[in-house]
């Protein structure tokens, strides 16, 4: 990070003075627009249709950085639970550029825990670390110019005062997580250049970002709610998926295009300006009609989710489940039919549970942060606080550790799926029932010993079943750790488990 | 649906042909039954004991039948008739037609007409088991068991009472067919074959169960299990 070493002392003398100091967000100067929340420029763009083709771009400059990528190749459930991860990201920058700022506060301590976690060394050994401040402040950089640069590709620039705010707004963003000042340079004028020399000399052509590009659209699952129709999900995805990746490649800054040796596709930039711009059009539509969070939130529900919604989107699945039935049942046979592909089985294959479940990162490998995704995704869906993060967290470990022990058959450090296909029933150890009780504990927010109605819904986002429910309605510890181990053991479809854990 | 193998040897074919010749009588009847106004309609396709017949024809009668559910899935949705398949429960049965069954009743299961159940690698003594395990893992009571208690637990709990049963090419046997449903039906044996029976075939049976004096002919139908008066 040669850049910032030659330049932060200046810019942290220019910080101290810029407007983002922290008294300037709670907006107590009535003339002033607010920094976050309702009326600050960010929050106008929120649920503008080209944010995401803009996130997309921003995604893969990110992953350009050589730290990011190395960090998202071990660390992202992206490529396996791509809707589950845009839905957890979309939640959590509502919160940091919400109103309120004590859920703000919240929010950047569970940040700041969660990517302390992640670090390490890539695959040619250069360490990374998701709490290195120049890193942190290349991702607020890759958001606040993909805002500026969906507004000019969409025809419809922003002028210097309101480009100076968002700027302003991004960099109190920063400041929120907690990073001191000058890691981003003071004022926009500055920040061109810093940005310009960023991708000059530190972007590569990372595994990651190619990851992005050609991988992730080609084989993005089905959102849980399109289900049903995956036939239709792969044609569609078949034409969607190398379109939106010229897309994004034709929207990046020509010289890393140049260095990073992506290819220049006929008429990509044209298809590139007409995507911004017609998705810029929509916001011609009424108020109220594109709003990204209930979008994600709508393709992100579960089948027997007892949202306020549940009626409509099931009755909204049962009619997608019958389009589905009917696509398959009218497309002419197969010359040879695929055997072991019945769907709704109770029991799944090994291979199919690895996959879904386990592998988490999608890397085909059963590693650490396979299961410190799955332990991030829990504590984030009971909203942990330390240090019940920390013992949840630290069961996972332990629980890696047994499974290390008992299924790396060739001592390589992780578990193939062959590993793990060859030796599934030793997966119910000890540690494992730990991992249930931590899990039960941490649900169980009363400490009542039974998980009651707001609880399970904190965890798994339904009600009970009617046909578990039965006796009483509550969750007894018992019945619980039973449920939980007959999900990662017995692999018993059906379980609340298998939407929090298996869902893309 | 018997007699496809007797209609093939009449004409010195193999009894493969017999059985695809089934097909045209099975859309015969099922329209003929619609039509008519018959809102129960339960055909035995294939049953527990018919896995003992050689290799080749099983085959053959799976994929046939794969070929003829898909075939006629739209006419049979858009028809309104409600499809279901009662047993398939072998896992003998290939997955890729069990999912074609599964997505049929899919298709089909809010549909309003008539119900057709194709009895499936059926038999009706496994469906009284069935319902005895089902009892004990609830953990009923033996006193609470009563006949209206047990046909909750058979599956498709919601099929009625069998009211006729027509059992083709003179055959007269009950073959382990819906046991507990036909404890009090009327049976019909016309001597055609199956591949021969037609619209007016099945008419004509109707016609001959409207003749019969049943005792408890004319009411609403009784749901299976439920005492009788």
């Amino acid at each position: 990070m040669t850049h910032t070493d030659s330049g932060s002392a200046g810019r942290i003398g220019a910080g101290a003075a810029s407007p983002h100091g922290r008294s300037s967000w709670s907006g107590t100067d009535d003339r002033t627009p607010p920094v976050f929340g309702p009326g600050s420029q960010f929050h106008e763009f929120f649920n503008d249709p080209r944010w995401a083709m803009a996130m997309v771009r921003a995604t893969v400059l990110e992953a350009a950085h050589p730290q990011i990528g190395a960090a998202l190749i071990d660390n992202s459930t992206f490529v396996a639970h791509p809707w589950r991860r845009l839905r957890n990201t979309l939640v959590s920058l509502q919160r940091m550029f919400g109103a309120d700022d004590h859920v703000r506060q919240r929010e950047a301590a569970r940040l700041n825990r969660l990517h302390a976690r992640l670090g390490g060394t890539d695959a040619r050994n250069r360490p990374y670390d998701a709490m290195d401040p120049d890193v942190r402040a290349w991702v607020v950089a890759t958001l606040f110019e993909s805002a500026v640069t969906m507004c000019r590709l969409s025809g419809q620039p922003l002028e210097q005062r309101a480009m100076e705010r968002l700027y302003a707004e991004f960099q109190a963003f920063l400041a929120a997580l907690g990073d001191e000042a000058g890691h981003l340079p003071p004022s926009l004028q500055e920040f061109w250049s810093y940005y310009d020399q960023v991708v000059e000399e530190e972007l590569e052509n990372t595994e990651a970002m190619r990851i992005i590009l050609y991988k992730l659209f080609d084989h993005l699952p089905a959102p849980p709610l399109l289900n049903g129709l995956p036939t239709l999900w792969a044609a569609g995805r078949t034409v969607a998926g190398p379109v939106l990746g010229a897309i994004t490649v034709a929207s990046l800054p020509e010289p890393f295009r140049r260095r990073a040796g992506l290819p220049e596709l006929p008429g990509a930039q044209t298809a590139m300006q007409g995507a911004y711009l017609a998705a810029g059009l929509a916001r011609f539509l009424p108020g109220g009609w594109i709003k990204a969070d209930s979008v994600i939130d709508l393709l992100a529900l579960s089948p027997d989710s007892d949202d306020p919604r549940a009626r409509t989107i099931s009755a909204l699945r049962d009619r997608m489940n019958r389009a589905g039935a009917l696509i398959r049942l009218i497309t002419p046979l197969p010359p040879e039919p695929v055997p072991g592909t019945a769907d709704g089985g109770l029991q799944r294959s090994a291979e199919e549970f690895f996959a879904q479940v386990l592998d988490q990162s999608g890397n085909g490998y059963l590693d650490w942060p396979d299961l410190a995704a799955m332990a991030r995704e829990l504590a984030g869906r009971l909203d942990l606080d330390e240090p019940e993060e920390t013992r949840l967290y630290d069961a996972f470990a332990d629980w890696w550790r047994e499974l290390q022990a008992a299924l790396d058959a060739d001592g390589d450090g992780r578990i193939s799926a062959r590993e793990y296909a060859a030796a599934v029933p030793s997966l119910a150890g000890p540690a494992l029932i730990k991992v249930a009780e931590v899990l039960f504990d941490a649900t169980d927010k009363d400490g009542n010993q039974t998980i009651d109605a707001d609880e399970h819904r904190a965890l798994f986002r339904t009600a009970f079943h009617r046909d578990t429910a039965g006796a009483e309605a509550a969750y007894t510890r018992s019945a619980f750790v039973r449920d939980f181990l007959s999900f990662m053991s017995g692999r018993r479809r059906s379980t609340p488990f298998d939407p929090l854990l298996a869902q893309a | 649906m018997d007699g496809n193998g007797r209609w093939a040897a009449q004409r010195s074919l193999p009894r493969t042909s017999g059985h695809r010749a089934a097909e045209t009588a099975v859309i015969d009847v099922i329209e003929a039954a619609r039509s008519a106004g018959v809102g129960w309609l339960s055909l035995y396709a294939f049953s527990t004991e018919n896995w003992r017949r050689p290799h080749a024809e099983v085959d053959f009668l799976m994929h046939l039948v794969r070929r003829v559910v898909r075939k006629h899935a739209p006419l049979l949705h858009a028809r309104g008739i409600r499809c279901r398949f009662l047993g398939v429960t072998d896992p003998r049965v290939p997955a890729a037609l069990a999912r074609d069954f599964a997505d049929l009743m899919t298709l089909t299961c809010d549909n309003r007409g008539m119900t057709l159940t194709v009895a499936f690698d059926h038999g009706g003594r496994r469906d009284i088991v069935e319902a005895a395990r089902s009892l004990i893992r609830g953990g009923v009571p033996a006193e609470a068991v009563d006949e209206e208690c047990f046909a909750a637990h058979l599956p498709f709990p919601d099929t009625p009472d069998v009211d006729l049963v027509i059992r083709t090419s003179g055959e007269q046997r009950i073959s382990n067919f819906m046991l507990w449903q036909v404890a009090y039906a009327e049976w019909v044996f016309p001597p055609v074959l199956w591949p021969d029976f037609r619209a007016p075939h099945f008419l004509e049976c109707l016609h001959t169960y409207q003749q019969r004096d049943r005792r408890f002919g004319g009411v609403l139908p009784h749901q299976n299990g439920e005492s009788r008066p």
